[in-house]
């Protein structure tokens, strides 16, 4: 080891002096010897050190009571992906029972395995099994990303959230309040909307700030819950002719470009737009003989019982933050609102159909939107806002709206309780007052998400 | 013989030496700036993440800095996990081959310093730790000088024909410490031995280095802010040592500190942990040289 480190040491000096250009006066030269000799005497003596640490079964000698031990030790000499786990526990003390999914008063309502790692020098690998009571064991999320292509372009492939809109692509269980925006939740899904497929994207900054293109084609496109509440789900689903991946129209495609300037060094801002279309097999259905007023499946003429409707769907957001460099620790705010626009194309039916056949997926636009801030109270308390509106639906007495406020509390970087209350106002039905808390905790060295 | 004027001065123009191309050093914290700075001078173009007044725990990753990185060619950080809340967010983001790990410019500087306190055993109740060691090394003046090297041979790999420029700036820099180590030894010999008391464990490397008495945190374990249980003890430990002193940076709270200090007659000093931490402290040695007679100061 020691011949080989003065062997290079020795080669470096004669390189060095081979290569020195500028003429150098004696002290300079002097003194650049004498700098060179207290500085290989410096890495010698480390090297010693670290030799003899390795060396030495006994714990390293004690300086002031602390060890001084190398960095260069392996941390990881398995190579092990990082593997964390994200706990999503909700309380619901809704005066009028519950009002979660689950209809549970207590939920754990996920619980998030998240492993990864690089593969090799060319990929890195995440992916996220969610388990819940609801959904069994899923693949929440599970893509490779390419970690050295040219030309600051990024490939992704596998499963992920849809890049459409700001808050979809975080997930449910770190998101600033309980659950998604009400405009997510119905035009994309109530756990955000995700997409199996690949995704590229690339930055770029003409203009002399960051700006982002992020383009992906997935198998299928995002399905919201566009029944309404308090309307029932059809009994029937249909089976369309083909099925909608049959070509390359029928897949889903989402485009999404990011524009984001630094105002000054504790301000920014961030203004987005997106854009995605996909067709969805929607049933078709003529009203039943045996029971008036009821619809059932009324086969066409190739005995297809769906149609491949086109749905798009149209976003921008802003998000502007604020957090003083010195004192951020203890003062933040965040601002933010987004609005989506859903168009579904109503397909024909078939012909030689009844004339009570009916067309049953969605035809109404349908636009909505959230306006949220949140403001650092201190360093480890939040106190945030929601104010959610989505259109009313053909079916729909009234549009939607929400208002929500939040106290959120980080005990750590790694926990997190927010109590949440919210005054809705849905689409169908009699005014609902939520009162929900919500524990987040997460084992492990999880990744940080991005900005 | 138009043409051949112009295909003349285009061969020369070919011909011509390029102007000498800057490396672009990006650097996590500023104190790894200005040592950048001084080794490479005007053959680098620099630029630090984090400012000297902020906390580098806690840093947003915003694209615009991953756009710096994107083009960077040396991406310089202090590792052990400082920077592990917003760094891989960054350079996941920057698409950069060069300072992906492993890459030509992926330089972790920690990899040349003798770490204090790695963690045998460590778990998220200890608080905040870094289980590689505590990361604040570069308050230390010959871990400075390590840093340096690093930069010198890092840079001069890169840009082999600055090499010499690059050893001669190391070695002003390391005589530039060297005098104010020296010039500093009178206020080092008031320092040693006398008990302080600290916000948060960034001063364990200059702890090393002043021989000062750490003797209680503020906190009652990294990154966890006190209760008042712990003050009331860490006011008693105070009284009971004689620590005269709290040191804390200035991107935290005074309110704690000042509660303390009301308590136990002690002074709060607001010392810079880095480069730019307070007015008037634009360099490393400056860095050094003010928080030693600071102190001293305050400990008179």
């Amino acid at each position: 080891m020691r011949t080989i480190f003065l062997s290079s040491a020795l080669v470096a000096l004669v390189g060095a002096t081979a290569t020195a250009q500028q003429p150098d006066t004696t002290a300079r030269r002097d003194s650049i010897a004498r700098a060179d000799s207290i500085a290989r005497a410096d890495s010698i003596r480390l090297v010693r050190e670290l030799e003899r640490i390795r060396g030495e079964a006994r714990p390293p000698q004690q300086i002031g009571g602390m060890a001084p031990t190398p960095a260069t030790q392996p941390t990881n000499p398995s190579l092990n992906p990082n593997i964390s786990v994200i706990g999503d526990i909700v309380v619901d003390a809704s005066p009028d029972g519950s009002t979660l999914e689950s209809a549970r008063r207590f939920d754990v309502r996920e619980i998030e395995l998240a492993l990864g790692a690089n593969v090799d020098p060319y990929f890195r690998g995440d992916f996220i099994l969610g388990i819940s009571d609801e959904e069994g064991l899923a693949i929440e999320e599970g893509y490779l990303t390419t970690t050295s292509l040219p030309w600051r372009l990024q490939v992704r492939a596998g499963r992920f959230h849809a890049p459409f809109g700001k808050q979809n692509t975080t997930h449910r269980a770190e998101l600033h309040t309980i659950e998604y925006p009400h405009v997510i939740q119905r035009l994309l899904g109530a756990e955000g909307g995700k997409g199996t497929g690949l995704a590229v994207s690339k930055i770029f900054s003409p203009f002399g700030f960051y700006q982002e293109l992020q383009l992906t084609a997935i198998e299928r496109f995002p399905e919201g819950a566009h029944e309404h509440e308090g309307e029932e789900e059809h009994a029937f689903e249909g089976e369309p002719l083909a099925p909608p991946n049959k070509t390359l129209r029928g897949l889903g495609y989402t485009a999404r470009f990011r524009n984001y300037w630094d105002i000054d060094e504790s301000t920014n801002l961030e203004i987005s737009f997106s854009g995605g279309t996909g067709r969805i097999a929607e049933p078709f259905g003529c009203e039943s003989v045996l029971v008036p007023g009821e619809l059932e499946p009324c086969p066409g003429p190739d005995g297809e019982t769906a149609l491949l409707a086109r749905q798009s769907l149209i976003g921008a957001d802003a998000t502007f933050r604020w957090r003083p460099l010195q004192q951020g620790l203890y003062r933040s705010l965040i601002l933010q609102a987004e609005v989506m626009r859903q168009h579904n194309d109503e397909p024909a039916l078939p012909s030689g159909l009844p004339g009570s056949a009916a067309y049953l997926g969605p035809t109404e636009e349908t636009t909505g939107l959230y306006v949220f801030g949140r403001w650092q109270l201190t360093r480890r308390l939040f106190l945030g806002g929601r104010y959610d509106w989505v259109g009313a639906a053909a079916e729909a007495e009234r549009d939607l709206s929400a208002v929500s406020g939040y106290l959120q509390f980080f005990p750590s970087e790694f926990s997190k309780m927010v109590l949440g209350y919210e005054n809705l106002r849905p689409d169908v039905g009699d005014r609902v007052n939520r009162l929900l808390l919500q524990m987040t905790l997460a084992i492990g060295p999880h990744r940080p998400h991005p900005f | 013989m138009n043409r051949l004027v112009i295909l003349g001065a285009a061969a020369a123009a070919l011909a011509a030496p390029l102007p000498a191309q800057t490396l672009r050093v990006v650097t996590s914290t500023t104190d790894l700036h200005d040592i950048a700075h001084a080794v490479g001078d005007d053959r680098i173009s620099a630029m630090s993440i984090a400012a000297g007044y902020q906390d580098p725990h806690f840093v947003e990753a915003k694209p615009s800095f991953a756009l710096k990185l994107g083009k960077a060619d040396v991406f310089a950080y202090v590792g052990l996990d400082l920077e592990i809340g917003w760094m891989p967010t960054l350079v996941d983001a920057a698409r950069n081959r060069r300072i992906n790990r492993g890459g030509s410019g992926d330089v972790d500087v920690s990899r040349v310093i003798p770490v204090l306190d790695v963690q045998a055993t460590a778990d998220r109740s200890m608080g905040d730790v870094h289980p590689r060691g505590n990361p604040h090394y570069w308050l230390h003046p010959e871990n400075g000088k390590r840093i340096a090297r690093l930069f010198r041979d890092k840079f001069s790999e890169l840009d082999p024909e600055g090499a010499a420029t690059y050893r001669a700036n190391t070695a002003r820099f390391e005589a530039s410490i060297d005098s104010t180590t020296r010039a500093l030894a009178p206020m080092l010999a008031s320092i040693r031995g006398q008990p302080v008391v600290a916000y948060h464990t960034s001063w364990r490397y200059f702890q090393e280095f002043t021989g000062m008495n750490i003797v209680g945190f503020i906190e009652p374990k990294p990154g966890v802010p006190p209760s008042p249980s712990h003050l009331a003890g860490l006011i008693q430990q105070m009284k009971r040592t004689g620590a005269k002193v709290i040191i804390m940076e200035p991107f935290y709270d005074r309110k704690m500190p000042d509660f303390v200090a009301r308590n136990t007659g002690a002074k709060v000093l607001v010392l810079p942990p880095s480069v730019d931490g307070v007015k008037g402290v634009d360099s490393y040695v400056e860095l050094v040289d003010y928080d030693v007679r600071r102190l001293a100061e305050a400990l008179r």
